[in-house]
């Protein structure tokens, strides 16, 4: 079968579907669903088909569009190019859309113009598809303006507070401010290069860096910093993850900003292989530990489940830039996982806030409580998701953690840098103030006592349960079966992000790599993780645990009558309350952690005017950091 | 031609330093609409050669030598598409002043934080 | 057969040692030995050593009352998984250089799982909806965050001065290395990252001054209160445990290879079963002085902190002191 045209097929499928719902689905619901789960189905199998062509049998598949090939070198139409690290975000793109889907369905029901939201769902899913697929970088803008905008009218899609408007229009304003840094980036590299193709530029590129093109690159860097989240432009995502419907903070932190992340790591790994510099490395892993400190301890201050959550995926996006800016093979794999876990654990947390949010009508943690009595399988998928992101073992979270820590210490201890300790210590403790922002989710939401005015919830129907399931089992088997998906999945991947040979020569001829000095590096197969076993972990737990209740049983036979709940009017059932009628008690969100904030006070009370939430400021904030890049990177590499 | 690259990076600085500066949304957006002028600005100038023509009537179209025949079709297909989208974000981001006005009763950017912390 | 043998000879391992029964019994003699030794101090008699045990047996032919507003699988689930975690621990952790499974975890994923009985506990507190657990689990995760990062630099400065310039987490290389240039704690500069060591302890396992988060007299034992009977029982098991399982870590950490030259050479199905006792028996009381120093002398000098007071003394103090180890490892000295 030719494959060939199966990424063409699908984005455009996308787009196509995004009109055809506005056209036939915007009255009828069922013709509107059929159509969406059909488009995002089609999409997701037609993609996932070339799993094997690219993943098993190492092929890049590349597609001109209007079979304009180059003409004596030179790249003139528009090319799609599919290698393994284009791949890896595409499963991750496919993955998380049909889920999005899937869970829109019984979610959005009671929302009205749910026509005009499907068309923006699919525009949005088909521009990120379209985003790294594509190997043209105008066409990588045009891409990206179209997710900005189809982001930023689904953040003000609820529009009856003001409040979700407000957020949609700093997103549109810090969005189009990095996109314009990115645009006259492109500009300045179409003007040193006279190409767009992104394998021609960096064979011209190689070795050749003048200051347009150092100017490109940092101005290009900022505008998918933009797009990333990364401090200092994070301020409009929280608000934007935050107001949008659930099922789309979900796109949003599982693959908007990972396009951001892809667009970093082809830019910086690909067109201008500038990463085995050191000083860039420093810049790329300190933009990454400032973000993943900023966004965790924000989150701890949070008082709504999904500005929490969005406060998290800024800081976890912080370790993917971590652990890729270590430029390490090791760092890059575990970046590239991380970035998977993140999109599978971030996701499965926010469908739970949606869940939530759907059966309760509130988000508030102090409004919120005691809900695993009334939706158990909520509150199971929940801890799940707790647990991944904040990295206990054996859960995905864990292994790709863990896997930065290494890459660090190794890079630490290889360049002497005592940076590089920092940053472990730092990522170590922001894993464990992750941790403790979830516990107080737990306590505040699923845990505790129940207000009077959530008597009457109910768990969410299957449809909504069903893309939580398969998020958390993808979170457990990720995290116990990690070396398959390290050597099938992200060996590939990393090995295309260094050796660029094989892109460049698919897309521009046989020869064009080599005549421009690009060699590949050896990659060893071994990527240097053996020490941790989830299965045999697994296997002794289980045993010893075994053992433990076997003894407790034949210690007891009665065991399990007495283990009863019934509420009697003795109080024998009810909480400790020193000794007085128990009553509403409930330990709300903002009443833990109370030492904690006490000793920070200091730093919250900065950070409170650093987020002032004023439009001003954040573009301010972006032009300052724009501005920085450009310096420092004209240091570094002039 | 440097009269051309000055007048663009004055204009992307200008509209920078609007969505920066201006309190009112709507300057705001009028800042956006200008920093894209200029980025346009900029990609106009690029593929202009002087005394340079279509390059449907070049003669030699893969000439190397004779480069300056022809003015570069490329940055203005580009500039057509960045028009259509700076046109699309100042659509959108006029709605959605007209909503947050209707909300707030304000378009001062002051006054429109509630989301913050 | 050989296969067989192998699972039988795991098992072993698993269940006797260094697993449930040894863990079990050496944790609960060391938490005996902590009370009575603190009783003497203070004058008094003391209970038995045996009285952790007693205390368990008691517990487990009590009723298990559950709180109707508590989250019933939960809630029973929790104490189990914090006391089976930690005895598999004990399976990672080397004893006296015998490493039953430890090649498979490095100091980092010991870091992390060390997490997973606290995270339990707090689990497990925060699903009986008490108000007091509400409390309780606050603090015990402001402890946690708090000695998180002296623990990180710890571990941190002793792969640096076992490593030296290659990656090494291992717990096995650790005890390698250590068999052939001598415990880590006799270079001079690993001394305070030992003392920090020796603080963590405590606050990792709950002991006074650093039992804030159960301060009986204040929050009714915090993430406990609602508990009772077996898994009651099973928490003090787990406190227990995490007392033997810390202080080991300590003596492969700091003091390894003391006891690699025994050799009784008493074997049983080709197992050096005498090499094993005595070793095990050595490292035992080394992890009882150890206890000793660490929890039993503080405890009995100390009043409990605040928990604000807490979490300065670890970053400040604390950290302090495994980041001047940190810092004199890395330029060498």
């Amino acid at each position: 079968m030719n494959y060939t045209h199966f990424p063409v097929i699908s984005v455009m499928g996308l787009f196509l579907g995004a009109f055809l719902v506005e056209v036939f689905g915007s009255k009828n619901k069922y013709i509107r669903n059929t159509i969406v789960l059909l488009i995002t189905t089609c999409a997701a199998g037609l993609m996932l088909y070339l799993v094997k062509p690219v993943f098993i049998d190492g092929q890049i598949i590349s597609y001109w569009m209007g079979n304009w090939e180059p003409v004596e070198g030179y790249a003139i139409g528009i090319g799609y190019e599919i290698d393994a690290l284009g791949m890896f975000f595409v499963i991750l793109t496919v993955l998380t859309i049909w889920l999005a889907a899937v869970y829109s369905i019984k979610y959005m029901e009671k929302d009205s113009h749910l026509g005009h939201y499907y068309t923006l769902f699919l525009m949005l899913s088909g521009s990120v598809l379209g985003l790294v697929c594509t190997g043209d970088i105008f066409n990588m803008f045009v891409m990206i303006e179209i997710m900005t905008f189809a982001a930023v009218a689904l953040t003000a899609f609820r529009n009856k507070k003001g409040a979700h408007l407000e957020a949609a229009f700093k997103y549109l304003v810090v969005g189009c401010v990095g996109s314009g840094f990115t645009l006259a980036g492109i500009v300045l590299l179409y003007m040193q290069c006279h190409t767009l193709n992104m394998a021609q530029l960096a064979s011209i590129l190689h070795g050749n860096l003048t200051p347009v093109s150092v100017l490109a690159l940092a101005l290009m860097f900022t505008g998918f910093g933009v797009k990333s989240f990364i401090v200092p432009f994070h301020a409009p995502a929280a608000d934007a993850y935050m107001s949008a419907p659930t099922s789309i903070s979900m796109v949003f932190s599982g693959i908007v900003n990972k396009a951001g992340v892809y667009g970093m790591i082809r830019l910086l790994f690909v067109v201008f292989r500038v990463m085995d510099i050191s000083s860039v490395q420093i810049m790329v892993v300190l933009f990454g530990v400032v973000t993943m400190f900023i966004g965790v301890t924000m989150a701890l201050a949070q008082h709504d489940f999904k500005r929490l959550l969005a406060f998290h995926s800024i800081s976890q996006i912080g370790y993917v830039i971590t652990a890729v800016g270590i430029c390490s093979m090791k760092g890059v794999v575990s970046g590239l996982f991380h970035a998977a876990n993140h999109t599978l654990f971030k996701g499965l947390l926010f469908l739970c806030a949606g869940a939530v949010l759907y059966s309760t009508g509130t988000a508030d943690l102090d409004k919120l409580g005691g809900l695993s009595k009334k939706m158990p399988k909520t509150t199971i998928c929940f801890l799940i998701g707790a647990f991944s992101i904040s990295g206990l073992p054996p859960f995905n979270g864990f292994a790709s953690k863990w896997m930065i820590y290494q890459s660090l210490y190794d890079k630490a201890v290889t360049t002497g840098n005592f940076f590089y300790i920092f940053a472990l210590v730092c990522a170590v403790v922001v894993s464990v103030m992750t941790l403790a922002s979830f516990i107080k989710v737990t306590q505040a939401v699923f845990f505790g006592q129940t207000p009077a005015a959530l008597k009457e919830t109910h768990e969410v129907p299957f449809l909504m349960r069903l893309p939580m399931w398969i998020m958390s089992l993808l979170c457990v088997g990720c995290g116990i079966f990690y070396r398959f998906t390290g050597n099938n999945l992200l060996l590939p991947a990393m090995k295309s992000t260094f050796n660029i040979t094989s892109y460049i020569d698919k897309m521009m001829g046989e020869g064009t790599a080599a005549a421009s000095g690009i060699e590949n590096i050896t990659i060893h197969a071994e990527t240097g993780f053996e020490y941790w076993e989830p299965v045999i972990w697994l296997v002794l737990f289980v045993t010893v645990l075994l053992a433990v209740f076997i003894v407790t049983l034949i210690g007891r036979r009665d065991r399990g009558k007495v283990l009863s709940t019934k509420e009697e009017a003795d109080g024998k059932y009810a909480t400790f309350f020193s000794g007085e009628k128990s009553s509403h008690s409930h330990v709300a969100g903002s009443d833990l952690f109370w030492g904690f904030k006490r000793n920070w006070k200091g730093y919250f009370n900065v950070m409170q005017k650093f987020h002032s939430g004023n439009v001003n400021d954040y573009s301010l904030m972006a032009v300052c950091c724009c501005a920085l890049v450009i310096v420092f990177t004209y240091i570094v590499l002039l | 031609m440097i009269f051309n690259y000055i007048t663009s990076v004055l204009l992307i600085v200008l509209g920078l330093y609007t969505v920066c500066a201006k309190r009112n949304l709507i300057k705001i957006v009028l800042g956006l609409g200008i920093t894209d002028y200029g980025i346009n600005m900029l990609i106009v100038s690029i593929g202009y050669n002087y005394g340079g023509t279509a390059p449907i009537y070049a003669q030699d179209l893969f000439n190397v030598g004779n480069s300056t025949a022809f003015v570069d079709p490329v940055p203005q297909a580009l500039t057509l598409t960045s028009i259509v989208i700076s046109a699309c974000v100042d659509a959108m981001a006029l709605a959605l002043v007209i909503m947050v006005n209707k909300r707030y009763k304000s378009i001062d950017a002051n006054e429109i934080r509630r989301l913050k912390g | 057969m050989s296969s067989f043998f192998q699972i039988i000879e795991n098992i072993v391992k698993a269940m006797i040692f260094p697993g449930l029964l040894y863990a079990t019994a050496g944790g609960l003699l060391l938490a005996g030995l902590d009370r009575k030794i603190i009783a003497r101090m203070q004058r008094r008699v003391g209970p038995p050593v045996l009285q952790p045990t007693y205390d368990f047996l008691k517990l487990c032919g009590k009723e298990t009352i559950v709180p109707h507003v508590a989250n019933k699988p939960v809630f029973l689930a929790a104490p189990f998984v914090g006391y089976v975690s930690l005895v598999v621990m004990m399976l990672l952790i080397p004893i006296g250089g015998y490493s039953a499974f430890s090649g498979k975890a490095d100091l980092i994923v010991i870091l992390y799982l060390l997490t997973i009985p606290a995270v339990a506990m707090i689990v497990g507190g925060s699903a009986s909806g008490s108000p007091f657990a509400g409390i309780g689990i606050s603090r015990e995760m402001v402890t946690m965050m708090a000695y998180e990062l002296p623990l990180i630099i710890v571990f941190l400065s002793v792969a640096k001065l076992v490593g030296g310039d290659s990656m090494n987490f291992s717990l096995q290389d650790i005890t390698a290395w250590q068999e052939q240039n001598g415990p880590v704690i006799f270079s001079l500069s690993m001394i305070p990252a030992a003392i920090a060591m020796l603080l963590i302890i405590p606050a990792e396992v709950g002991m006074q001054p650093f039992d804030v988060a159960e301060a009986e007299t204040e929050i009714c034992e915090g993430p406990l209160v609602e508990y009772s009977g077996f898994p009651l029982g099973m928490f003090k098991l787990g406190t227990a445990v995490r007392i033997f399982v810390m202080t080991s870590l300590f003596t492969s950490l700091f003091l390894g290879g003391i006891t690699s030259g025994i050799h009784i050479g008493w074997t049983v199905c080709g197992v050096y079963v005498g090499d094993l006792l005595v070793r095990g028996l050595i490292h035992f009381a080394i992890c009882a002085v150890i206890t000793l120093l660490c929890m039993t002398f503080i405890h009995a000098i100390t009043a409990r902190l605040k928990i604000e007071h807490l979490f300065k003394f670890y970053w400040t103090v604390v950290a302090g002191l495994s980041l001047i180890s940190l810092i004199l490892v890395w330029i060498g000295v």
